[in-house]
């Protein structure tokens, strides 16, 4: 799993009031796992670092490289979620190419175009990854080998202030992992 | 002349003065103000401000208490400010002058121990309304002059001014985004987080060191609380997908925010001491931007349930929703004025966001700014007199600062891009001094 040393590290060290954060953590990659709210941030004998290291990742396999070439992005209209038939096409070439390489599993990042406020956008784009994680389990992948993930409007991959950049902007984006 | 300063010509004065002072910002303001322009329907006082007197050697200190001074009467909103000479002479009344105060300064050092005599006249009657002594080291002249602002405008108008709060606001510096706080006005500016990810939607605590924000620093977009007498964050929040748009209830004991736990984004409480939760939005559409009206009994939010964005409202259990905006298409990021009365929110029209200000019944929707780029992220200071918004009129998004009614627009951050602001509470301190 992912950052899991750093994540035990940092747990141990806040077990007594932590101890349903690193539930949390586990339950994260389940399917629907019940929702997680940590106990109180108020116990002031421990200190904690806010500076932990961000998570590093692994060195990318020839596999993942494969992967990560093949597996297509599918777009989205403004302030829409909902698949176009571009997106379905894609998200299709996607379920196809998972089912054929059973080992690659994937994160799919929600984003959105630079318009409306930060946290709408949140919840647009995590929406976005939903509705394409939704489309490949439709096809028969297994819900155990999607994460998402929204990044909102935070990371543009086109900085430009205009349709062309925002039209590349709104999409649910595949991440080989 | 004043012949007779009688007690009812006193009343008198003091009536028009306060008069003067306490128009609302708001009530002169119309449709479609140009920001920047023109300050519609603000009425600004007169305000005299003298050089400050100091003995040898405080010279400097005495520039720059005066300069802060200047500045913070200025950001009022409330004064046109006239710099003058000292007094030499007593004062005599002067009717015509009527409305109108002077501000007077002197600073005194002891070695390294500096004290600040400010005192405030009324013209028309040529009275001592305010005079106060404060004690404070030389690093602290801009703290303390902030103070004697806040302390004049609470005695002319009742309402304490905003000069000793902070703001908190996100600055992207690349891919990295950190919550950074300054000043009311912009100044000492410092980063606050530095989890080298993404750090979005600072919240302040009614108290005024916490702040609540959501940080990807574990992976996932968790709500942290930020203790800033520790220095450190605490994760809140971390259910699975995004935990977003936190703010807290106006007795601190609740954070409502948005959190995709049950699969949609929804709208929750949660007890500071994360020990109860409770949803209060029910429909597959995006509820977000929670922001609870002063007395705490009802949030105002977000909902794309219609199709697209609009300002709701509902009683702080969830019961009783109901839209409250009626022109727009896409209206968003509600923010309730801490006297209740209004909500101000981003709407967006012909492609263009700007801040608009409603009654917190839904009428009278004013757009309070046009033409300068998209404008955003409106958030109401402590006392209600200024807006801080985002917007993109001078490039890259920065974070601004206007009158509520639109009025003399000032920007506050410069270089990377800023938003995300969050105008703090009044510091919670003991009794100020009373010396002399």
């Amino acid at each position: 799993m992912r950052r899991s040393p750093w994540t035990l590290i940092f747990l141990l060290a806040v077990a007594l009031t932590m101890l349903t954060v690193s539930q949390g953590c586990s339950s994260r990659r389940k399917s629907a796992p019940p929702a997680e709210v940590t106990p109180p941030p108020s116990n002031p004998e421990i200190p904690q670092t806010s500076e932990e290291p961000p998570p590093k990742p692994p060195p990318p396999s020839t596999e993942d490289e494969n992967a990560q070439a093949k597996l297509q992005d599918a777009f989205f209209d403004f302030d829409e979620a909902a698949l176009r038939d571009d997106a379905k096409q894609a998200l299709e070439g996607d379920a196809k190419y998972m089912e054929g390489h059973s080992r690659v599993n994937v994160i799919i990042e929600g984003h959105c175009d630079e318009r409306g406020s930060v946290e709408y956008n949140l919840a647009l784009g995590e929406k976005r990854a939903r509705a394409a994680k939704e489309y490949l389990v439709s096809y028969g992948i297994k819900g155990t080998r999607i994460t998402t993930i929204s990044y909102g409007k935070e990371r543009p991959f086109d900085q430009g202030h205009d349709e062309e950049s925002w039209a590349k902007n709104r999409r649910a984006h595949f991440v080989s992992k | 002349m004043g012949s007779n300063t009688s007690n009812s010509r006193r009343v008198l004065t003091a009536a028009a003065l306060l008069f003067a002072l306490l128009t609302p910002a708001a009530a002169g303001a119309q449709t479609d103000v140009r920001t920047g322009v023109k300050a519609s329907g603000t009425v600004k006082s007169p305000l005299l401000l003298a050089a400050f007197r100091s003995d040898h050697g405080a010279s400097p200190v005495a520039q720059e208490a005066h300069d802060v001074a200047r500045h913070d009467f200025e950001l009022s909103g409330l004064f046109n400010v006239t710099d003058v000479e000292p007094l030499t002479d007593k004062l005599v009344p002067n009717p015509a002058a009527t409305g109108s105060v002077r501000v007077e300064g002197t600073i005194e050092s002891d070695g390294s121990d500096f004290r600040f005599k400010g005192e405030v006249f009324d013209l028309g009657t040529a009275e001592s309304m305010f005079q106060r002594i404060y004690p404070f080291h030389r690093a602290d002249a801009r703290e303390t002059l902030h103070r004697f602002v806040d302390d004049v405008l609470e005695a002319l108008t009742g309402e304490r001014g905003i000069c000793e709060t902070k703001v908190a606001f996100v600055r992207a510096t690349g891919r990295v985004k950190e919550i950074w706080v300054m000043d009311y006005d912009g100044m000492n500016p410092y980063q606050l987080t530095h989890d080298r990810t993404l750090a979005l939607s600072p919240a302040w605590a009614p108290w005024g060191t916490e702040l609540a924000f959501t940080s990807y620093k574990r992976g996932n977009p968790d709500l942290y609380l930020f203790d800033l007498r520790r220095g450190a964050s605490y994760p809140f929040s971390t259910s699975p997908g995004p935990n977003f748009a936190p703010t807290y209830s106006p007795d601190g004991k609740w954070i409502a925010c948005a959190l995709y736990r049950d699969g949609n984004s929804e709208i929750y409480t949660i007890s500071r001491d994360a020990q109860t939760a409770r949803r209060l939005t029910r429909n597959n559409r995006i509820d977000s931007g929670p922001s609870f009206s002063p007395n705490g009994d009802q949030i105002a939010f977000s909902s794309d349930r219609s199709g697209s964005p609009q300002i709701y409202v509902m009683d702080s259990e969830g019961v009783n929703q109901r839209l409250l905006t009626l022109e727009g298409k896409y209206n968003d990021s509600p923010r309730w004025s801490p006297k209740g009365d209004r909500i101000a929110y981003a709407a967006r029209h012909d492609g263009i966001f700007d801040v608009v200000v409603m009654d917190s019944n839904g009428q009278r929707p004013i757009q309070i700014t046009s033409n300068a780029g998209h404008n955003e992220n409106p958030q109401w200071s402590a006392d209600g007199r200024k807006i801080y918004f985002s917007s993109t009129r001078a490039g890259a998004r920065q974070i601004f600062m206007m009158n509520a009614d639109g009025s003399d627009v000032v920007q506050l951050t410069q270089g990377d891009e800023c938003f995300n602001p969050a105008a703090g509470p009044r510091p919670r301190r003991p009794g100020v001094s009373r010396a002399g």
